[in-house]
């Protein structure tokens, strides 16, 4: 079987993969952070980690955490990013047909923070409270710098709900995670069309993230 | 589930810029529900698109989609009528479809399955006569693509297979933006939570490149299960 896993593993060979890769490493390189993951809401997300396989499948680095520790992660990632939108559209850092997309990205944040959250709800977990986020200096003033890391942010939020999704329990809530991963692939592809990155499909295959990645580039950011 | 004829929508339909809302099915306050629940287990739909009851049926079904796919991008390349942007963005279309398109055959071939061979598919001339009957056919094709994703996924019962699913399943919203973006829309993602598909939705949209539209407007309803396989 883990032979065949190799090969079924679609990474590697990407061509567009480049692009978030780097920017998961400026972005650790902004806030000097190494590796911050230091779990979320006392879950044990690392310990758990620990006990996967090395090199294996980045679902099993969500296996065993439970739909609800999926879901407050995603809701914390998801306040993430809709505030930095907020943000950057209140202080105008985009203008023009770049800030109706902006704006339009920020509300489908919110939209999913809001539907995650009324998940919990139901589940009867607790919704996290709202992190107090931190952004580099500077990135409301300057439209490449926010567009830049919109295009970190968006890889992330892609590579987080695809990795977490083969391992939630409930198909329900499997479905509405599927529905915004592709979301934030939309969000990825409206983001590189501003960065004029021509064609902005450059990636064949979306890539997934194991868990403590995904930890390890919001953490900068206050996610943890 | 009560037995579903294949609806084959007109031309009309199929070129519509919003057609894909007809699909939307948001998901409820609590962001729960809609999304996996209509997906048919059992479609007498041919030998492409046939009943669906195990990953490997899923698979062949978006192998189906992605030949779909990848071969009218490759005629709209070969036809010449795209330029600039288009041709790039188009060009793309046509290697990520035929590469998710070989990594499906792999997985098939891993899990112990046949991959089922690639259909003739036809086209309307119109489509490939310029760069916007180009660009209207992605239009329909992607979203096409992005929920039968969306609509299969609960269905997949090993996650490795979810996960390459997953992968693809992304790549083809992403298109979904492209093309849009590239027909003028602002912005040019979508809503929320893009639709998920059921197989009946699916169906409908793509019957007509794969000569089942003729069948339907001469039979009017066809009987379950008795029509040939295409």
């Amino acid at each position: 079987m883990s032979e065949a896993r190799g090969r079924i593993h679609l990474a590697g060979t990407r061509p567009g993969l480049e692009v978030s890769r780097r920017n998961f490493i400026k972005t650790a390189a902004w806030a000097g952070a190494a590796l911050a993951a230091a779990g979320i809401g006392g879950i044990g997300w690392a310990t758990r980690y620990a006990g996967a396989q090395e090199g294996g499948e980045p679902f099993e680095t969500y296996q065993g955490l439970g739909d609800a520790a999926i879901l407050q992660f995603a809701y914390q990632l998801e306040l993430l990013e809709g505030t930095f939108y907020q943000m950057g559209a209140d202080m105008g850092v985009v203008s023009g047909d770049a800030l109706a997309q902006i704006q339009a990205i920020r509300d489908h944040e919110f939209a999913h923070a809001d539907a995650l959250a009324a998940t919990l709800q139901q589940l009867g977990a607790e919704v996290p409270a709202t992190p107090d986020f931190t952004y580099p200096d500077g990135v409301f003033e300057d439209t490449a710098a926010f567009l830049d890391l919109a295009n970190t942010f968006e890889p992330v939020g892609i590579g987080a709900y695809q990795g977490a999704a083969p391992a939630l329990e409930s198909k329900e809530i499997l479905g509405a995670a599927l529905s915004i991963h592709n979301s934030e692939c939309e969000h990825w592809n409206g983001i590189k069309i501003l960065l004029g990155i021509d064609p902005p499909n450059n990636v064949a295959f979306e890539e997934a993230l194991p868990l403590p990645q995904v930890q390890e580039a919001v953490a900068p950011f206050g996610v943890g | 589930m009560a037995n579903q004829k294949i609806e084959v929508p007109g031309a009309g339909v199929l070129s519509r810029p919003h057609s894909r809302r007809d699909f939307l099915k948001t998901l409820a306050a609590a962001g729960i529900g809609a999304a996996a629940g209509g997906m048919m287990l059992s479609r007498p739909a041919g030998a492409q698109l046939g009943e669906i009851k195990d990953d490997i049926d899923i698979a062949n079904f978006a192998l189906t989609l992605e030949f779909l796919e990848a071969e009218f991008y490759t005629q709209a390349v070969d036809a010449g009528v795209l330029s600039g942007s288009a041709l790039g963005v188009v060009t793309n279309l046509r290697d990520h479809e035929i590469a998710h398109a070989e990594a499906i055959i792999d997985l098939i071939e891993q899990f112990g399955g046949t991959p089922v061979e690639k259909p003739e598919f036809t086209f309307p001339p119109e489509s490939l006569a310029s760069q916007q009957g180009v660009l209207e056919l992605a239009s329909v094709l992607e979203p096409t693509g992005q929920g039968a994703y969306i609509g299969a996924g609960p269905l997949i019962q090993d996650p490795t297979v979810l996960a390459a699913a997953g992968s693809i399943a992304g790549v083809e919203g992403e298109h979904v933006v492209s093309v849009r973006n590239l027909l003028g829309f602002v912005p040019p993602t979508t809503e929320a939570f893009p639709a998920a598909l059921t197989v009946d939705e699916v169906l409908a949209a793509v019957a007509p490149f794969l000569g089942m539209g003729e069948m339907m407007d001469t039979g009017g309803p066809v009987a379950g299960g008795t029509h040939r396989p295409v």
